[in-house]
Parts: structure tokens; C-alpha cells; sequence
């Protein structure tokens, strides 16, 4: 079955043809070298074996010599011999996986001949070897070539084997090791080493017998062969992680991103000598804008240094291997894909982060880096793992320059999204960053990147921004801010009016953002002192500079869209709805202002506040003046009539006061210009009046009370003295307005200094008793209180400012003494009668000073209180209204009701108002019916 | 026919502009009755006459108000609470309100549907008029009612001749609308 004698005779005389015959004739038919029935049977068992392994390449073994049985000649046992001399010497020893490991960091000769890879053959086996290769050239030229490429499938199959019952088992113990560290190194030195057993005699000693045509044709098989067994027994799933990780641990040095993120480490512990060293190769953004056009080419094309080097060999070195493996192309090149792609992310994070200085270089750097770093490392690595070698003709380069653009483009709008969440910080650091919006400028180009924008940012204001820990004053500081950046970022003022929704709906509701906003208008500018005011820190005082800032510009650029000569002419961005007017949004004002539908109510906070100041007793009124003028600009004449005229009153009360203390023979020169109220020179009170029309001020807060005879006397003269002057006009005297000039001599001292007119009231009832009587007066609150019809919080509010002022003591709870002399420390210690009453603040100057201005407080609200109570009755008056025509309501509707028809809107919360009808049902007034409803009692 | 189509077509722009020039006017005409009925509504408020109260309806709009009069003492009213519907042109107040009574009443100058003859309410409006004067007006035509021309021609009879039944037509038709 095995043999046929023609056959053998045939093919005896081809092998002689090819061989000298000397060699092969002087030897007994099989091979001679050793014994024949051992040989005999290795080569039976050998090729049974492989019989049995693969059916299918056996059948065409031998099957294909018998369909040639005519033409050809070879003698069937010569080749046998051959194959089995030949199939000896090429397989590889089963040794398992362990020495590979073990000799993974060598160069491999010691590993390869203690395999016997690198033993030339016996002259047998050579010509073993050249007799079945030239079987194969020899059937190749007369029909396929199954010969030889059966020596070398048969070495594939033997690689495979190999391969999977050594190697397999040991790598995926590797794999599955708790060493996770360099694991993908480890495993690609093994598989190269691996790699180069089994190639080594292919290339060493039966490629060179085979046509040059042939041996890259039979090599990239062999190599497909091993790549294909590797992928299956290394799954891709569990390699790809590893290989990511590898790429990232080489790619943050070789990119730079480490020396960065270093850098803002360094900060902290200045380690000078690695700045110094790191300073001819950085990728830093600092660095490089310092530097100048020239260096700045080359600072990053150059210079790399040693670290980066070793890097880059290493992280190429690694994928050489990678790519011998198997484990390379297409698969590897998208892991390097995501790889990079986090990179840039990563390298503009690391970058630029907090980088806002103006004017920016960021971008031409960003550009410069993805050109010169990354794009380089790019076309390093994808030279190397490349999916086709001989598709291309070497030297074409993988990456084109378009590639090189759309990743710039790419990392741009990285840029861009980098900003955007940086945003908020952007705005509160305005105007020092500058520079992040010229940044974000550039990526704004398209619709969808300003959606981004916009919506991101929002986003972030209601999270960080309009919600009620941050002070109005907070919010409108940064809306300006943000009024300002985004008119640079986009001067059409589209992107600005999308951001400026959501917080000027939310300024809106705030109670206190009007109040806010006048008193910046009114505030004195920041060269101005600021006596008597607030400090700057709760007050825009930014507003005041704003408004006259503003005002000249609006003269300058008024024409703008009529002006045909516009050489900036730029039309509405694209995502302009269409009818986007551009509102002259830059004009931060003018945005404040027109937060309110109505001029009304923001006239009328100015009026009160206006008010406050003008009744201020001050020398000149310039800055308001200023800002009405300016404001006049923007309202209109009418709407700030009323404010005009509380401005008229107050400059004719100075001619007006002037001419009657003249004709009343009041005035004494040199009487300071117009102090309201008396300076208590002895009995001789100093009497000034300003003079209000009261149909044009707002409403005042007044504390009724008897002002002391000599200041009541002399109101009476001034009143007769205006009436002659001002026929059929009558002056109503607003007691509690005004200040006082007070002198006070004490028994060891003098006091002097300007309060309200009911403290001066108060310290003049202790005067009463004259200044020789050696006993101090002494008067309690109520005394007081009915004596001067003040209420009796009133008093005592001014008497606790008395004390802390030192000139009173409360010597028993609600009585006050005149402190003639004051006590010595030890006397203070000693005397515990002048810690009586509120816990010892008789004796601390600081605790009194708290102490009155808590009484002061005090009065203030329960005068407010007043107000409210007040105001609860209009309110009542509404409620009454509603629920005779209407009948019976519920709480929900009456709130709604009176939402809608009291003006200026309801300000109590549903809770208050429950309570106030609760009261009302007590009071018998209203009952509550099924549904919770009120009704009237009839 | 397919002149008429062209016709509406080229008509159609300026339609709607007239009609937006419209709702603008109206918008602006709309918002000064409102302001003014607000004020009239504070000054009901802040200074209340005895017997009279008004108050816009609960449906928040400001253009329609509901008053109660409370029957003056010695008239066959006495005690009672009469129901009133005002509505507001929207060239209040150059315009007289429409005023029924919504409680049913017997009353010479009004007729059973509530409709109402005062000469201030018809030719001898004028604008210095308001929800105020308007209700003192009608409180005190309950007393006094003018019987020259009268829409309920048997109550001005029954007032002149018999004030008992007059007075006992009054309550038979009078219903408390409050309840409801």
C-alpha cells in the first residue's frame, strides 16, 4: 500500500538528476548514518502522525504522487527517507514554557541552542532538506509546488502544535498572573523569543534553498500562521487594556504631559535642579510663550530630552515586538486610536488649565504640539504597527497632512470644551482672564460648539450661581462680568442673550436686586471717600464708574447699523434668530436696567434711596446731581421728574433757609451753611431747615415726638418766616429727620458730635435738671417716653446709645443716670450698682455700642412693623372686598387674588397671611366652611 | 374666481398688519383701563364707603368686577345684599361699564333681567365717573327711585300707591345670591 515499485523507480531518477548521485548511490537506499529499523520507524511514526493530524494535506501527499505516476519518476522511499531526516531535525523539543519565560530578557542565542535551533544540519539532513525543497521547486515548475510547501505547512503544524501545548497553558497563567505591571512586555518577549525558535532553522537553513520569490511568499505564511495561533490563544479582549496601558505610560512622557502635570505638582516643593533640567526640551505653555518666534519653532522638534528619548525607543521597541507578534495592526492601531485621543484630552487639561493670561498663545502652542509631538508620534507609531507592509511603497507616510489638520481641528475644540467648563472661573476672575475667551473664540465658530457653550454654562450658573447662598450683589457682579466677557467672545451679543435668560429671570425675583443696583448708581466712585458709607463691599460701586464709563461710549457709537463705511462690519452669527436685534448689550447698565418691565419700579428705589441721602447733611450733592443727569440721558426727563424735584428742594432750601434766618434775624455769622438742626451753642440752638415738597418724596419713616422748647420755638419762627415768604404754603415739622450738632459739658469732660434728632432730644430731657446741681439727672423710660411722646423703644434705643457713648449709665433697669465723671477702672470693678440691668454693659464702652445699636434695630423694625401692620390692614381691606363679591375662598385663591390686584405685588408668604387669617377668624370676622374656605360673618 | 383668490391673497399681508397694529393698540388701550382700574380698586380699598364694596372677579381678570350693595336703612331694601356685575369697555373710562344686577330685585328703574336705567350709565356718563360713584348712584336710586321713566312699570305704580306690598314684592323676589 505504502509503495509501488514503478513509482519508485521514476522518481529514483529525478533524485538522481537533481543529486549527484555519488552521494546518494553510495549509501544503502535508507538513510545509512543510523540504524535502519530505528530510522525506519521514525519515519513510519512520523508521518503517520502526521497523517493522522491533518487528513486532508496527507490525502493530497499522497494522492498527488499517484495521479503522476506517468510522468514522474521519484523514487518514493529516497523521499521518505528525506522527510523523516528532514522532519527530525526541524521539530522542536517540548520544553515547555518555562525556559522561554526564563530567557524572555535575553537576546536569545543561549535559549536558541540549548533548543538546538542554531545546530547546522548533519549533511543528511541538508541533503535531506535540499532534496525535498527541490522536490518542490520541481513540482512547482511542472504543476503546484505541493512538495516543498508540504515540508513547510508540515513545520506550520508543528509551530501550532508546539505553540498550544507548550507555550499556551504558561502565557495564559501570565496573563491571568497578579502582576500586572509591564505583563504585555513580559508576554511579547516570550512570543518574540518563541517567535525566533521557531523560525530560526527556516530562515537559517531552509530558506536559502527555496527561489527568493518563494521565501517571502513562505515566510509571511509561516509568520501569518504563528500571528494567527497567538491571536487565539491571547484574547484580543484582555490584551487590548494591557497594550492601552503600555501605550499610555510611554505616550505621557514622549507627549510631555508627565513634565506638566509635574510642574503643577513643583509648585509646592520647587525642586529647582529638574526645572533646570527639564528646561531644553518642555512642552510647558509658560515656557514656550516666553520664549521668542525663533526658539519657539524649535523648541519642541529639538532638544528632546534624555527621558523622552528613552521613552520612545523603549515604547518603539515594544511595538516592533508587537507587530513581529501578531499582535499588532489593525487592532493595535485603534487602541492607540483611544490611546491618543485621551492624550490630547489629557495634555490640554494639563496644559492650559488656568492659563488666562491676555494676549493668549494657546492656540498657535496647541497647534505647534499636535504638529511637531503628537502628529510625530503618531507617524512613529503607526509606521510600525501597520496593517498592509507591502501595500504601500516604503516611505509613504500613514498620516497625511490632513490628518495632521483634523487633529489640530480636534484638539481645538477639545480646547474649547476645556474652557467652557473653566467658564465660570473665567468670569469670576474677569478681566484678568482675558485670554480664556480669545481661547474660546475660536472654537465658537460653529452653531452646535456656541449651543455647547451656552447651554454647558447655564448649566453651570444654576448649579453654582442663582441659588440663594450667593448675595445679590455676587450675582450682579458676575453678571456684569459675564456681560463684559461674552460681548468680547461675541460681540453680536446672541450667545449673551441666551446666557442672560435664565439669570435675569432669576434677578428678577430677587427682592433686594433693585436696591442693590441704585445704591451702585449712587455710590460715590472709588476715589471718592467713602465716609459714611457702607464699605465697597456690598455695594456695586463699579455702577457708578459704569454709568459715566457708559455714557461717553453711547456718544461715540450710536450709528452702528446704519453705518455703510463699517470696515468691521460683521454679519448676525448664524444661529441669530430672525428677528435678533443686537440690543446695545455691551452696555451693562442698560441690562441692569432693563431687567424690570417698568421704569417705575426702579424710580421709584431711587427716589427712596435718593431720599436718604439728600437729608444727609452734606455741603454739596454734585455726585447725585451727576448720576440724575446721566440717568436723565436713559429714562427720559419725565419718569425721574420727581427725583428732579427732590434735588430743586434741596438746593432752594439753601436760599429759602438763608433768607428766612435772615428776615427772622436767626442766622449769627459764622453759622456753618445748613446743618437742619440747632448746634447747641448755650441756650442759643442753631436752627436749619431743609424744605421737602411732600407730594415728590416718598414716603418717610417718622418717629413722632416733642422736640425740646427752644428747638419748638424756633421751628414756630421759622414756620411764620416761610409763610411770609412763600404765601399760602405751610411747613410741617418732620421731627424725627434730621441731625444734631451736640456739645455736651460734662463734669470731667466735653462730648461733641453729630447724631439723630431724638438721641439729641433724649440727652437734652437730662439736661433739663441745669448743669449746677451737683446730684446727676436721673430719668427712667417711661418718664421719658410720656414726657416727649416718643415710644418708649425709641427711648430707650437712644438712651442705650448715650451709654455707650459714656455720657448716661443705667443704674437700674430702664434708668438712666448722666455720668458726670468718669469712673476710674477700679471704681468700674468695685461698683457692682453700674453692672446692674442688662449684664454689666454700663461698664463696656464695646457691649453698650452693641448693646444700642441692637435698641436702634429695634426701633427701626418696630417701626417697620408698624409699616407692615399697616399695610396688613389695606390688605384686610382687599380681603374684605374680595370675599363680600366674591363669596367664600380658599387660602391658595386669595393669595392669587391679591397677587394679582394689590399693586407692586403681595409681600407676605401664604404662611403669614394664614396667620393673619387665623386672626381674623378669633376676631370673629371670618369662619372658616367646609373646604377650608373663608368666609365673612355677617 | 381666480380673481378673487389673487384678491385675498394681496390683501392678505396688509390684514394682518392692520391686525397686528390692532393688538398692539388694544394691548397699550388695555393697559391703561387696567392701571386705572387698579387705582379705582385701591381707592375702594383705602377709603371704604359704608354699604358698597366691589372687587375684580377671580378669574383675574381686572375687566370684570363683582360689587355688593347693601340695602340703605328705611327703604323696602333695608338689609339687603344686592349683587352686582360690572364690565369694562376697553375705552374705559370714556365709555360707560355695563352694571346688572345680578341678584334678582324689584325696582322700578331695573327689569328682571337685572338690567339697569340710570342716565349716568347710558348718555350721562363722563369719564370723572368711577366703580364709586357709580354704586353711591345706585344706592341711592334704591331709595329713591326715579318713577318718570321706569323699565318695571307696576313696581314704580306699587311704589307710588302701595309702599306695604311694594315692600313685600321686594322680598318675595329678593334671593341671596351668597349662598350658592
Amino acid at each position: 500500500m505504502l509503495s509501488t515499485v514503478p513509482l519508485n523507480t521514476s522518481r529514483r531518477r529525478v533524485f538522481g538528476s537533481v543529486f549527484s548521485p555519488a552521494s546518494l548511490e553510495a549509501r544503502p537506499p535508507l538513510a545509512s548514518s543510523f540504524d535502519y529499523d530505528q530510522a525506519a520507524l521514525a519515519s513510519f511514526q512520523s508521518t503517520a502522525s502526521f497523517a493522522t493530524l491533518k487528513d486532508s494535506q496527507t490525502g493530497s501527499l499522497y494522492t498527488a504522487p499517484s495521479q503522476e505516476v506517468s510522468d514522474t519518476s521519484l523514487d518514493r522511499e529516497t523521499w521518505d527517507h528525506a522527510w523523516a531526516a528532514a522532519t527530525a531535525f526541524l521539530s522542536i523539543p517540548d520544553f515547555g514554557f518555562a525556559p522561554i519565560f526564563e530567557a524572555r530578557g535575553t537576546d536569545g542565542s543561549e535559549t536558541l541552542k540549548e533548543w538546538n535551533r542554531l545546530t547546522p544540519p548533519s549533511k543528511e539532513t541538508a541533503d535531506a532538506l535540499t532534496y525535498l525543497t527541490a522536490a518542490a521547486h520541481y513540482s512547482d515548475s511542472s504543476r503546484d509546488g505541493t512538495g516543498s510547501r508540504d515540508l513547510f505547512s508540515w513545520y506550520g503544524e508543528e509551530i501550532r502544535r508546539h505553540f498550544l501545548t507548550n507555550l499556551r497553558g504558561g502565557l495564559y497563567e501570565v496573563l491571568h498572573g497578579s502582576e500586572k505591571g509591564g505583563l504585555l512586555r513580559t508576554i511579547v518577549d516570550c512570543l518574540q523569543l518563541a517567535f525566533r525558535i521557531y523560525l530560526a532553522p527556516i530562515r537559517h537553513y531552509l530558506l536559502p534553498l527555496v527561489s527568493a520569490s518563494d521565501q517571502g511568499r513562505i515566510f509571511t505564511q509561516l509568520q501569518r500562521g504563528f500571528h494567527t495561533v497567538v491571536s487565539y490563544s491571547l484574547p484580543w479582549l484582555q490584551i487590548s487594556p494591557l497594550l492601552a496601558q503600555e501605550l499610555a505610560q510611554d505616550a505621557l512622557i514622549i507627549l510631555g504631559i508627565d513634565t506638566l502635570i509635574e510642574e503643577s505638582n513643583e509648585d509646592e516643593d520647587e525642586d529647582q535642579d529638574e526645572m533646570e533640567m527639564d528646561r531644553e526640551y518642555s512642552v510647558s505653555y509658560c515656557d514656550w510663550k516666553q520664549a521668542n518666534a525663533e526658539t519657539r519653532a524649535r523648541i519642541m522638534t529639538e532638544h528632546e530630552n534624555n527621558e523622552v528619548i528613552m521613552a520612545r525607543d523603549r515604547l518603539l521597541a515594544f511595538l516592533n515586538g508587537l507587530q513581529l507578534v501578531g499582535l499588532g495592526g489593525d487592532k493595535a492601531q485603534k487602541v492607540f486610536a483611544s490611546v491618543m485621543n485621551i492624550m490630547m484630552t489629557e495634555f490640554i487639561r494639563a496644559a492650559y488649565t488656568g492659563e488666562w493670561e491676555t494676549p493668549t498663545s494657546v492656540l498657535p502652542h496647541l497647534r505647534h504640539w499636535v504638529e511637531n509631538v503628537f502628529a510625530r508620534l503618531a507617524v512613529q507609531v503607526l509606521n510600525i504597527i501597520h496593517t498592509q507592509p507591502s501595500n504601500q511603497p516604503p516611505g509613504t507616510l500613514d498620516v497625511s497632512f490632513a490628518d495632521v489638520e483634523k487633529w489640530q481641528e480636534i484638539a481645538v475644540s477639545r480646547l474649547g470644551a476645556l474652557r467652557t467648563s473653566e467658564l465660570f472661573e473665567v468670569i469670576v476672575e474677569w478681566p484678568a482672564s482675558t485670554g480664556a475667551i480669545e481661547d474660546l473664540k475660536h472654537f465658537t465658530t460653529h452653531p452646535s460648539a456656541r449651543a455647547y457653550v451656552t447651554q454647558t454654562f447655564i448649566t453651570i450658573l444654576n448649579q453654582r450661581l442663582l441659588h440663594p447662598g450667593a448675595s445679590t450683589v455676587e450675582i450682579l457682579q458676575l453678571y456684569i462680568s459675564i456681560i463684559r466677557a461674552f460681548h468680547l467672545l461675541d460681540p453680536k451679543g446672541v450667545l449673551l442673550d441666551r446666557i442672560a435668560r435664565p439669570i435675569r429671570r432669576y434677578l428678577r425675583d430677587r427682592e433686594d436686586t433693585v436696591k442693590v443696583i441704585v445704591s451702585g448708581l449712587l455710590a460715590e466712585p472709588p476715589t471718592g471717600d467713602a465716609s459714611g458709607l457702607p464699605s465697597s463691599h456690598d455695594i456695586l460701586v463699579e455702577l457708578s464708574t459704569e454709568l459715566s464709563k457708559a455714557h461717553q461710549l453711547s456718544l461715540q457709537s450710536n450709528t452702528s447699523e446704519l453705518d455703510w463705511d463699517d470696515a468691521n462690519w460683521m454679519p448676525d452669527p448664524i444661529d441669530a434668530a430672525s428677528d435678533y436685534r443686537k440690543s446695545k448689550s455691551a452696555d451693562v447698565i442698560d441690562s441692569l436696567i432693563s431687567l424690570f418691565d417698568s421704569k417705575e419700579t426702579f424710580v421709584k428705589e431711587l427716589q427712596t434711596l435718593l431720599a436718604g441721602r439728600l437729608l444727609q447733611k452734606r455741603d454739596n450733592f454734585d455726585q447725585e446731581i451727576s448720576v440724575l443727569e446721566l440717568l436723565k440721558v436713559r429714562f427720559g426727563d419725565a419718569a425721574l421728574q420727581a427725583c428732579q424735584v427732590m434735588l430743586r428742594d434741596i438746593s432752594d432750601s439753601r436760599r429759602v433757609d438763608h433768607s428766612i434766618r435772615h428776615d427772622q434775624g436767626l442766622s449769627k455769622p459764622p453759622s456753618r451753611p445748613h446743618p437742619k438742626r440747632p448746634t447747641p451753642r448755650p441756650n442759643h440752638p442753631d436752627l436749619h431747615a431743609k424744605i421737602l415738597s411732600r407730594f415728590f418724596w416718598p414716603e418717610i419713616q417718622d418717629q413722632e415726638f416733642n422736640v425740646p422748647e427752644e428747638i419748638s420755638s424756633l421751628q414756630t419762627r421759622y414756620a411764620e418766616g416761610f409763610e411770609s415768604l412763600k404765601q399760602s404754603r405751610k411747613l410741617t415739622w418732620r421731627n424725627g429727620l434730621g441731625q444734631v450738632t451736640v456739645e455736651l459739658e460734662l463734669g470731667d469732660r466735653s462730648f461733641s458730635d453729630e447724631v439723630t434728632t431724638w438721641q439729641a432730644t433724649i440727652i437734652h430731657a437730662f439736661n433739663s435738671g441745669s448743669a449746677e446741681s451737683e446730684e446727676p439727672v436721673s430719668k427712667s423710660v417711661s418718664d421719658l417716653s410720656s414726657e416727649l411722646q416718643m415710644t418708649s423703644v425709641l427711648v430707650r434705643s437712644a438712651c442705650l446709645f448715650w451709654v455707650s457713648k459714656r455720657i448716661l449709665i443705667e443704674t437700674t433697669r430702664d434708668t438712666f443716670r448722666v455720668l458726670e465723671y468718669l469712673p476710674t477702672d477700679e471704681e468700674v470693678a468695685e461698683d457692682p450698682t453700674n453692672t446692674v440691668g442688662d449684664g454689666g454693659m454700663a461698664g463696656d464702652a464695646g457691649d453698650a455700642a452693641a448693646a444700642a445699636e441692637a435698641a436702634a434695630a429695634a426701633a427701626a423694625k418696630e417701626t417697620a412693623e408698624a409699616a407692615a401692620m399697616e399695610k396688613m390692614n389695606l390688605y384686610w381691606q382687599f380681603i374684605l372686598g374680595m370675599l363680600t363679591n366674591q363669596g367664600a375662598m380658599n387660602l391658595q385663591k386669595i393669595v392669587m387674588m391679591l397677587k394679582i390686584v394689590v399693586p407692586g405685588g403681595f409681600p407676605f408668604s401664604n404662611e403669614e397671611l394664614r396667620e393673619f387669617l387665623a386672626g381674623m377668624v378669633t376676631k370673629g370676622k371670618l369662619e372658616i366652611i367646609s373646604g377650608g374656605s373663608y368666609k365673612l360673618v355677617h | 374666481m381666480d380673481y378673487t383668490m389673487e384678491d385675498t391673497q394681496n390683501s392678505a399681508p396688509d390684514a394682518i398688519e392692520a391686525t397686528k397694529l390692532n393688538t398692539s393698540g388694544q394691548r397699550t388701550e388695555t393697559q391703561s383701563v387696567t392701571k386705572r382700574l387698579q387705582a379705582e380698586l385701591m381707592q375702594l380699598m383705602l377709603s371704604p364707603s359704608p354699604g358698597i364694596s366691589a372687587f375684580p372677579d377671580a378669574d383675574g381678570n381686572l375687566l370684570s368686577w363683582t360689587a355688593t350693595i347693601t340695602g340703605p336703612t328705611e327703604t323696602p331694601y333695608e338689609n339687603l345684599n344686592l349683587k352686582l356685575s360690572f364690565s369694562f369697555p376697553n375705552s374705559y373710562p370714556y365709555s360707560a361699564p355695563t352694571v346688572l344686577f345680578k341678584t334678582p330685585i324689584y325696582h322700578p328703574n331695573v327689569d328682571f333681567s337685572g338690567r339697569i336705567c340710570l342716565d349716568i350709565l347710558k348718555d350721562k356718563w363722563s369719564a370723572v365717573y368711577n366703580v364709586q360713584t357709580v354704586l353711591l348712584s345706585l344706592q341711592s336710586l334704591l331709595g329713591e327711585p326715579n318713577n318718570a321713566s321706569p323699565l318695571n312699570a307696576q313696581a314704580a305704580e306699587l311704589w307710588d300707591n302701595n309702599q306695604e306690598e311694594f315692600k313685600r314684592q321686594v322680598l318675595a323676589r329678593h334671593r341671596d345670591l351668597d349662598d350658592e
